[in-house]
Parts: structure tokens; sequence; C-alpha cells
């Protein structure tokens, strides 16, 4: 299959020239500042599912309020064989519900491979940038700006919208037959930075999702009228969320941040995010992280773990787990490392950060997932 | 939790924001903001760390956002 992205990068060039195009930028090629920084992150879950994540980011600063970013990631995705014994209920329930494809050989590793960019560029208080996200049945690419906009010396106001456009090519699979398809979606936000004094700072917004196209996973069946049929979500969805964060800084060198989000959206899933940070510096250029999160949501109107008939409620079906009843938590603890301030005496450290986190997350689903990461950050 | 009740919750944080952005608050100078563009207080720093957990939950649970899209400005200038 061949899914390419071209507007995307169309309005990417577009928008560089654009934006980066003043004579003194040209002549001048002075860089302030760069960034530059590898990052590795390992994921594996309680159903073996593993994906490893090699990622890259580069920003610069040019004169006259220009920037520019970069990021790539490359993901391996490694879901994996059916173990139960062939034939088994267990085994038809796994390849029943199994977010992948099912074609020949259940009793196989599936693995695919992710590759991600994401170039930006931001004049003064104006951003723009575009995102491509391919792998072998899915192209996703997406434009967003943003423009921000100083009221006075203690509030920021932020206006921001992104397009992006799908591209869906399920592969071969023996129990569904799902033909391509596409997905849009329209983002709109507004957020609001607040200085409130001179240890403290809130940021609280609104934001608006229009999702239209193909919205279930092409893979997954669910239990029928006594039979599996696929999946089958609406496909026209409005999301929309207010959050609120609060950053504060504390006489011991600490800093905690609350925070708390509310959604809801037309299918009728009703979230609730609370969130805790808690920074602490143990020297001088280190840090440790603490993070606690709590997340619930009630399920969609038409999620249901097994339907009567075949037309499900109202023509939808599903019983993924994403759209049912569900509760979350998720502790972390990271500790980063300004490598320079720490070994002044070796130049080679000199403006390099080290960062090293782990997450454990899990929910109501006796579902569990690890996180791990680590990342250099050079600045130059 | 019913829809109607959600709904109704989310018009009542978005009247708290805009009674917060109303809200005046004491005048911080800008030589004054030195604890306020710390490391361990900066929004764009974590912009980065948070934008990758968004993406993994995003992946498990049925709700988006929270990071403001693009991202937003510092209220530092």
């Amino acid at each position: 299959m061949q899914l390419k992205p071209t507007r995307g990068v169309l309005v990417l060039v577009t928008g560089l020239l654009t934006l980066t195009s003043r004579p003194a930028v040209a002549a001048g090629l002075e860089f302030d500042e760069q960034t530059a920084g590898p990052m590795f992150r390992y994921f594996a879950d309680s159903d073996h599912v593993g994906v490893k994540s090699y990622m890259a980011d580069y920003n610069m600063t040019l004169p006259s309020q220009v920037g520019m970013s970069m990021h790539w990631n490359t993901e391996q995705v490694t879901i994996p064989a059916v173990h139960a014994p062939v034939g088994s209920q267990e085994a038809v329930d796994a390849i029943t519900t199994a977010s992948r494809p099912i074609s020949g050989n259940a009793y196989e590793d599936f693995v695919k491979v992710r590759n991600e960019f994401q170039g930006g560029v931001t004049r003064g208080p104006a951003e723009l940038d575009y995102y491509v996200s391919n792998e072998s049945d899915y192209l996703a690419q997406q434009i967003a700006g943003r423009y921000d906009l100083d009221l006075n010396e203690q509030l920021n106001l932020s206006f921001g919208s992104s397009y992006g456009w799908d591209d869906i090519e399920p592969l071969a699979d023996d129990d569904t037959q799902t033909g391509p398809s596409t997905k849009t979606t329209l983002h709109m936000n507004a957020v609001a930075t607040q200085v409130v004094s001179s240890t403290t700072m809130v940021r609280y917004g609104v934001e608006y999702n229009v999702v239209e196209g193909l919205q279930h996973n092409p893979y997954r069946n669910v239990y029928a009228g006594g039979t599996n049929v696929p999946e089958r979500h609406p496909e026209h969805r409005e999301r929309r969320d207010a959050f609120v964060k609060l950053n504060r800084f504390f006489d011991n060198r600490s800093s905690v941040r609350l925070s708390y989000r509310l959604y809801n959206d037309d299918w009728g899933i009703v979230s609730h995010e609370l969130s805790s940070k808690l920074s602490q510096y143990i020297t001088q250029g280190m840090f440790v992280r603490y993070q606690y999160r709590y997340y619930t949501q009630t399920p969609a109107r038409f999620y249901r773990d097994e339907y009567l008939t075949t037309n499900g409620v109202d023509g939808y079906l599903s019983g993924d787990y994403r759209v049912g009843p569900l509760s979350a938590h998720l502790f972390g603890l990271s500790l980063n490392f300004d490598l320079g301030t720490m070994a002044s005496s070796m130049p080679v450290f000199g403006r390099t950060a080290l960062v090293i986190g782990y997450e454990r997350y899990f929910n109501s689903n006796n579902y569990s997932a690890d996180f791990l990461e680590t990342g250099l950050d050079f600045r130059f | 939790m019913s829809h109607g009740r959600g709904l109704r919750l989310w018009h009542a944080l978005m009247v708290v924001c805009a009674l917060l952005g109303a809200s005046g608050c004491a005048q911080v100078r800008a030589y004054q903001r030195e604890r306020l563009t710390d490391r361990i207080m900066s929004f764009k720093a974590e912009a980065r760390e948070d934008a990758r957990l968004t993406k993994s939950f995003e992946a498990r649970e049925g709700s988006t956002g929270g990071n403001g899209g693009a991202g937003g400005g510092c209220a530092c200038n």
C-alpha cells in the first residue's frame, strides 16, 4: 500500500517560506539558540503488547523572533500471538476481540512499524505545524496553527486550530472485511495563561473537536445475537473539554502542579481527570518529579459487552473497553539531571540534560502498563 | 453520571474560567518572575512529556484533550 503525504508538505513549505521570508534573516542566518535531543521510550502492558519508540527533537531560534522545530519518532509495535489452545473458547474470544489483523495465523506475533514527523515554524506570536504519521494500514496528516496574544503583563491568550485527515486501509483480515476509509478531525482551542503572583501561575482553556469518518477498530468483532459481528461506531463525534492547571513554587525549591479536566462527547462519554505533580530540587541542577493521575469515564450509550441482536443499539455495536465504563490510576517518577552544573569540570557535559522516567498505569479492566523512558537534551 | 449533568458541569467550569480571566491579580514585575521561569514551573518545559502521555492515554481511554492543542503562551512577556 502506498499512502503518501502531499497536501500537508505543501502547506508546511508554504508556511515556512511565508513566516521566515525576511531579508534580515536570510542574510544573517545567525542561530540564537539550538536544542537537540534523542529519547528512547519503552512500553509494555499486561496483554504483552510492546512498543519501542526512538525519538529525536531539534529546535532552533533565529533572529527576528523566528523559530523552527522538528520531531521524529519511529516506533516498533509488537502485538503477541494468541496463546490459548487452538479451537478453545479462550482462543475464539482472543481472536474476536483482537486489535490486530488475523490473517491465516493468529498464533504468530504481529509486528508493525510506525514513522512520525512533526515540523513547525514560529514567528512572533504565530505558529504553524505539520504532522504526518505513517504505518502499514494508516496514514495520518494534520496542519495546525496558533496565535498568542499578550493582553497585559499578567495574561496571555492563545487561540489554536488544527485539521487532520487520515487514510485508513485495513490489512487482510479473516473475520472482518472493512474497506478503505477516511477520517477527518477539526480541532479548536482557546487557552489562557495567567500570572497570579510571583510564585503562582494558572492555565485554563476549552477545546472542541469534530470527528467525521471511520472511528472503530476495523479488526475488532463483538458478540451479538449469538454470533460475532464487526464493531460499528457512529461516523460523527463531537468532543469537548475544559481544563485548569495550577502551578505553585515553594520556598524549599519545589513546585506543585494540580490539574483537572472535564470531558464529554455526543456518544455519551463523560470523563474526569485529576492529576498532580510534585517537583523537588535535590541539588543544584537535579530534581525529582513525582506524579499521580486519576481518571474515570462513563460508557458510550451504545457500548455493551454483548448484544441481543446484530442491530446493536441504534445500529451501533462496540465491546471496545475504551468506550466502556473505566477508571484508571497512574503513578510516575522521573529524575532530571543538568549535567553541566553537576560536572562543571567536564566540558563535554556542558549544556546537556538527562532525564530518566518511569510510569505505572492500571485500570478497572485488570489492565496495567509500564512506561520507561530516557533522553538527553543538548543546548548549543 | 448522566450526559446532562456532564454538560452542566462543563458549562460551570467555563464560567469559572471566565471569572478567573476577569479577576484582577497582583501586579508581578519582570524582575519578580525568576521562580515562574524555573524549569520546574514551566508549562512549556512539560509540554513534550504531557503530549507523550496524552497520546498513550488516548489509545486506552475514551476521551481526549487537556493540553490546549498546539499549546499556549507563558504570560512571561
